[in-house]
């Protein structure tokens, strides 16, 4: 059902000749295992680990370095005992020290923290009633995780005290699954949340900030913690009409998809008076041809110059988001890669793009512009 | 005549629409036709599509300029993220036991092989051609160098995940389903986890695109385009027709637009001239503001029966009942001679030499006000020289009007008290001339008021001052001295005609008057209750007081004053079903039945007792009849008790009795609450009572036997403690923390309450996942607890179960009450049955086995009271 735009309130939709402004060529194709790949991140938290990432399929997690000339190296490798797990996601981490923590959930509901420093696992939190579709840290307060759930909650939790501060879910939540969920950039109290309601809700965590802060003092049983239900959100946007599958925040706009072939980015005009009301002006879309199945996420560079996403076909598609109207990078199409993409990873400066596939391979793309074929 | 004026040149292109947005509309709409040519279909399009192209250029241009202002913010926002992660390095790098980190080793031994190799194996083309190096690269750290790099996987102990479960918000009383909530017309795609399919549920697709469409409001732009092509070319059908067709709605959508747009521009022109009419306005609109006003939020907003604010059972804006009885008059008998406080009518009168004051009879009170006030006025001589001035003043304004004077003058002299004797001996006559006088009096008040208010604020405050005053002072000096203090020489005299005559009216504000009415009612003509409980800090007792007496004597000569009329007749009984009338016409729903003794409660009753075990139980709203219920009566008709919430008086033949068991504790089906399903109520019941506390307190019991009622339990919340666990069974389930009796009340199973529509559309979905929380209440309600109830909402379906659900009315409301239907131990799992309809229940509920899913279909509670009795 196409969404009737007034005048004047059109979107800027990008054109999908690619521009070649960046060449990419696939530099490595790995194979991890047999069942599909549900995610793949860098590690952006820690300035060390720039060149890490890390994926998750079956009950596998698996952490691997990105070296030159194509070549990836597998670090380490973690599976979980129980053969029915799946993970579904995984986002990096750390502890108030700084070490480097995994945090990865997926269909048992169980989130486990694992600290890559000590190759341990570090907790595991259980709670969730259903399985976890997306995990996020806060870039700010790197100790700060939060997950969206089948259990139509999202949950903020402390990794460092292992401490669930606070449920998104109630009388303003979402009504089914909760698919994806990000962290504002800068406003740490902010957070964005879709799922197959077909909603896109954004809370606000500011009136329950001195929890958030109790978390990390507490020395008591973590059941104890006095945790908190946010039961409305701010703002509640019907921006899709079909299950939204990934949200993530662009400064203070918000890009989203569902599975209608684009991204689109719209912004929220959130109204401080009425909580829960407001207008959603969409500024732009990026088609993404043959992206109309869901759990298809995309991912963005550091600065949140290109976003990367992989359709149903096996190809990539790298859009310049700032850009108005927003321009095609690049579409990366190779020959053998025909499995759904499930997640892409773009690294710190959009030079390398890593896909992981439902056929269970990792695809390296590196940026061939500056370097002259050999 | 649109195109009489010739058309202004288009405009450049504005910066943005706001500021175009208010240029100047051809006003008028009618008789468009009647002009000249009217424009062709291709001009207005081409007019339009330019107009188009202007505003998607604009469109175009703002976006990017939104985009770029992002991206500013978000460079610095990126920055500081990246310089995050810079400390974090550092941080770790300082810090000396972090020096073991495994995942920096790994890292540097890839990447030292990884150079390792580089330089033993000089051929780097391997790396450098991607389809050639798939495998190898994969491999490298894996085979080349196995020994040091093999990674072996590490393993993460099995935790034991938890039974499903949505997330769900803990209710310790049923809610009523908002509105947002409903799934009834809207499309819901539901995934099925074992097809791997979406199924799409909905009503109807048209139906939801309608909605949608009606939602869609003009944007600025539109209304830009509309005004810019009518300004040009006119206003004619071909151009309202181009538009619709350009905005894609109809053409008397485009109409009604342009007729809003151009109001809004004549009330921009015309709001400089509105200004002063404006304030005139608000002035009489606060005038106006009155008690009844004043509680509308009061009365949208707090629920009679549970006595709370924004009620989540009953709702907000429910109808008003008032009781047909009124409640007697609050005494005190223990104050019935000592001043209330300095300020009590009683030691006023009393330093007036009168020394025997009592309220009850009227006219000697009255006397006894104005000489009173008469003797004080002589003690505080000396103190209002000033205010002598304006006493005169005010005697000369006697003269012009002497009722007036009679009507504020609080009791200046005997003569005016005199008139203002008891109303029953008040010739009828004086009425028309009170009317025609206070009727003057409510004019000059206004004008008097207009016009001090744009001379000083002072005179706002006057009635605040007043407040602040709490000396001896009467009633009118404080005006009198904050005008003074501002030095009015000019309108001296006339000023303080103005204020003595507006002492009265004007001081004692509407809202104060409604304060005072409604004191009358709770506690008759006592002016130290009233003054202390409803008007504190706002009037004094004696304030109190000689209004009243001065109200009584004014009343009945000014009936029909509508400034006044909120007074009229409140201490007299005969009035009150007059004004209560008033009151249900402005609430729309005027109900004047006639009294009947045909009514056959105690037969419906126990109709509906033994219809029941078939047909669910019937939901009560209260009824407002005024007089015993007769045919018309909701309750009856809806076959429902008539409760204390019923507006009916006491001795309605459709009321529940309630019961009088002395000594049997309601525990049997003897006790005729008990066997109707309900809860006993010691506002209804004759000896339902229990102690306070459990004597730890040393309050001693009310008596000395132990009979105290044993049918209140969910009405006092007495329930067990129980806990949820993972089942024995299936999925969760809630146990039992200690041991209990049998027919021991655990607990209620509390949830949202849906319309049966609802719960169809609901239920759908939920038996395709097999677990619904549904559970029959009434004829117009199911408890929903599937997002929303209670830890019992995990109890397990059992064929051959432990405890019962059970309706039970409590205080007018049904509520679910879990029973133990044998004796249970502690730690016990709780099982009840479900009673699905026996060919919709599912497979599960058959076997002997259950599992974690429930639904209750029919009437949950039938039959179950023979096994009780």
């Amino acid at each position: 059902m196409a969404k009737v735009f007034g005048l004047g309130s059109e979107p800027v939709v990008g054109l999908l000749t690619p521009t070649k402004k960046r060449d990419y060529r696939v530099t490595n194709r790995l194979q991890e295992g047999k069942r599909p790949l549900y995610a793949v991140v860098f590690n952006f938290i820690d300035s060390r680990y720039l060149s890490v990432f890390a994926t998750v399929g079956g009950n596998r997690i698996t952490v691997y370095q990105c070296l030159e000339g194509g070549v990836i190296a597998v670090l380490q490798s973690y599976v979980d005992e129980d053969k029915d797990e799946s993970f579904y996601t995984v986002s990096w981490a750390s502890n108030v020290d700084g070490a480097p923590f995994l945090v990865a959930g997926g269909i048992n509901g169980v989130i486990r923290v694992i600290d890559t420093g000590s190759e341990r696992i570090y907790k595991s939190f259980v709670g969730h009633g259903d399985s976890i579709n997306e995990i996020r840290t806060q870039a700010l307060k790197s100790s700060l995780v939060i997950s969206a759930s089948k259990d139509e909650s999202v949950r903020l939790w402390n990794v460092h005290t292992g401490i669930c501060i606070l449920i998104f879910a109630g009388a303003g939540g979402h009504r089914n699954e909760v698919l994806s969920v990000d962290f504002h950039p800068s406003d740490i109290y902010k957070i964005a949340s879709c799922g197959m309601d077909n909603t896109v809700k954004i809370w606000s965590m500011k009136e329950f900030w001195s929890y958030v802060e109790k978390s990390f003092t507490w020395t008591d049983l973590p059941s104890k913690f006095p945790t908190k239900y946010v039961q409305f959100p701010i703002f509640n946007a019907s921006v899709h009409s079909n299950y939204v599958d990934c949200n993530r925040w662009l400064g203070d706009f918000i890009l989203s998809k569902s599975v209608d072939n684009e991204i689109v980015l719209w912004e929220p005009k959130v109204k401080e008076q009425t909580p829960g009301e407001g207008v959603v002006d969409i500024l732009q879309k990026y088609p993404v041809p043959e992206c109309d199945i869901w759990f298809i996420k995309f991912s963005c560079d550091f600065h949140y110059n290109q976003a990367a996403i992989g359709n149903r076909e096996g190809k990539i598609f790298v859009w310049e988001l700032q850009s108005s109207p927003p321009v095609l990078i690049a579409r990366l199409v190779h020959p053998q890669s025909k499995s759904p993409i499930r997640q892409t990873a773009v690294s710190f400066d959009g030079s390398i793009i890593l896909s992981c596939c439902e056929d269970g391979t990792i695809w390296r793309w590196d940026d061939v512009t500056n370097v002259p074929p050999a | 005549m649109a195109s009489k004026s010739p058309p202004p040149p288009p405009p450049p292109l504005p910066p943005s629409f706001a500021s175009s947005s208010r240029s100047e509309l051809p006003v008028d709409l009618s008789g468009n036709k009647a002009n000249e040519v009217s424009p062709t279909v291709r001009d207005v399009s081409m007019v339009i599509d330019s107009l188009k192209k202007q505003v998607a250029a604009e469109r175009i241009v703002s976006v990017k300029k939104r985009m770029e202002e992002n991206r500013h913010k978000l460079v610095g926002v990126t920055n500081n993220l990246g310089r995050l992660s810079m400390e974090r390095m550092a941080g770790s790098e300082t810090d000396a036991h972090r020096s073991l980190d495994l995942l920096t080793k790994r890292q540097k031994d890839a990447t030292d092989m990884h150079n390792g190799i580089h330089a033993s194996n000089d051929d780097g083309e391997s790396n450098s051609y991607p389809e050639d190096s798939h495998g190898s690269t994969a491999v490298l750290l894996g085979s080349n160098v196995a020994v040091k790099n093999a990674v072996r996987p590490i393993k993460l102990p099995e935790i034991k995940r938890l039974p499903p479960y949505t997330t769900w918000i803990f209710l310790d009383r049923n809610q009523r389903m908002t509105e947002d909530q409903s799934v009834v017309g809207r499309r819901r795609i539901y995934y099925d986890q074992n097809g791997g399919e979406a199924l799409i549920c909905s009503d109807s697709e048209e139906e939801i695109i309608d909605d949608e469409e009606e939602k869609r409001e003009f944007v600025e732009s539109e209304d830009y385009i509309l005004r810019m092509t009518v300004r040009e070319l006119g206003l004619s059908d071909t151009v309202l027709d181009s538009l619709a067709q350009c905005f894609s709605r109809n053409t008397s959508e485009i109409k009604a637009r342009y007729e809003t747009l151009s109001k809004e521009d004549n009330a921009a022109e015309g709001s400089k001239n509105g200004d002063t009419k404006d304030i005139s306005q608000s002035e009489n609109s606060f005038l106006e503001k009155d008690l009844e006003a004043a509680l509308d939020s009061f009365d949208n907003l707090f629920c009679r029966r549970c006595l709370v604010f924004d009620c989540r059972l009953h709702g907000c804006s429910q109808d008003l009942v008032f009781p047909a009885e009124k409640q007697p008059l609050w005494n005190a008998p223990d104050t019935e001679n000592a001043p209330c406080g300095p300020n009590c009518f009683r030691s006023v009168l009393k330093s007036g030499r009168f020394s025997k004051a009592t309220s009850s009879a009227q006219a000697d009170v009255e006397e006894k006000c104005s000489g009173g006030s008469s003797s004080r006025k002589k003690s505080s001589a000396k103190r209002r020289t000033k205010c002598s001035q304006s006493e005169s003043a005010s005697s000369n304004a006697k003269n012009i009007s002497e009722s007036s004077d009679s009507e504020n003058g609080p009791g200046k002299d005997a003569f005016s008290a005199s008139q203002a004797a008891p109303p029953k001996t008040k010739p009828v006559g004086r009425g028309g001339v009170g009317k025609r006088n206070s009727k003057r009096v409510a004019e000059r008040v206004l004008v008097c008021m207009q016009k001090r208010q744009k001379k000083t604020a002072v005179s706002d405050s006057d009635s605040i001052v007043e407040g602040d005053h709490s000396s001896n002072d009467m009633v009118t000096e404080p005006p009198v001295l904050s005008s003074e203090d501002n030095a009015r020489k000019e309108e001296f005299v006339e000023e303080n005609i103005c204020k003595q005559e507006s002492t009265d009216n004007k001081s004692w504000r509407a809202l104060e008057k409604g304060l005072l009415e409604k004191g009358m009612e709770i506690f008759g003509r006592n002016s130290c209750l009233i003054a202390r409980n409803l008007l504190n800090g706002l009037k004094t007792c004696w304030e109190v007081f000689q209004y009243i007496n001065w109200d009584e004597g004014k009343m009945s000569g000014s009936a029909g004053d509508g400034a006044n009329s909120l007074v009229e007749g409140y201490s007299k009984g005969n009035n009150e079903v007059r004004r209560r009338s008033r009151f249900l016409r402005r609430r729309g729903r005027v109900r004047r039945l006639k009294y009947t003794w045909k009514s056959a409660a105690y037969h419906s009753i126990r109709k509906r007792i033994t219809e029941r075990k078939d047909q669910p139980c019937r939901q009560y709203n209260p009824c407002g009849c005024q007089s015993a219920c007769g045919k018309q009566c909701p309750c009856l008709q809806n076959g429902t008790c008539c409760e204390k919430y019923c507006g009916c008086p006491k001795s309605c033949k459709n009321r529940f009795r309630g019961c009088h068991c002395a000594k049997s504790q309601c525990r049997s089906r003897q006790c005729p609450c008990f066997a109707a399903d309900r809860e006993c109520d010691p506002d209804v019941c004759r000896n339902c009572w229990v102690s306070c506390g459990d004597g730890s307190l040393g309050i001693p019991s009310q008596r000395g036997d132990n009979y105290e009622c044993r049918n209140m339990k969910l009405l006092l919340k007495q329930q067990q403690r129980v806990l949820l666990g993972r089942s024995d069974v299936s999925g969760w389930g809630a146990f039992l923390k200690n041991s209990v009796g049998k027919h021991e009340y655990l607990g209620e199973y509390t949830g949202e309450l849906i319309s049966h529509r609802e719960a169809d559309k609901r239920g759908k979905i939920y038996d395709r996942e097999n677990s619904s929380f549904l559970f029959n209440l009434n004829d117009q309600f199911v408890l929903d607890a599937y997002r929303k109830g209670d830890k019992l909402k995990f109890a397990n379906h059992a064929p051959d179960p432990n405890c019962y659900a059970k309706v039970i009315m409590v205080a007018g409301d049904h509520r679910v009450g879990i029973f133990a239907k044998e004796r249970i131990m502690a730690g016990e799992e709780l099982f009840y049955d479900y009673r699905y309809e026996p060919d919709r229940a599912p497979a599960w509920a058959r076997k002997p086995e259950a599992s974690g899913s429930k639904k209750e279909d029919g009437a949950p509670s039938s039959g179950r009271a023979k096994k009780l009795a």
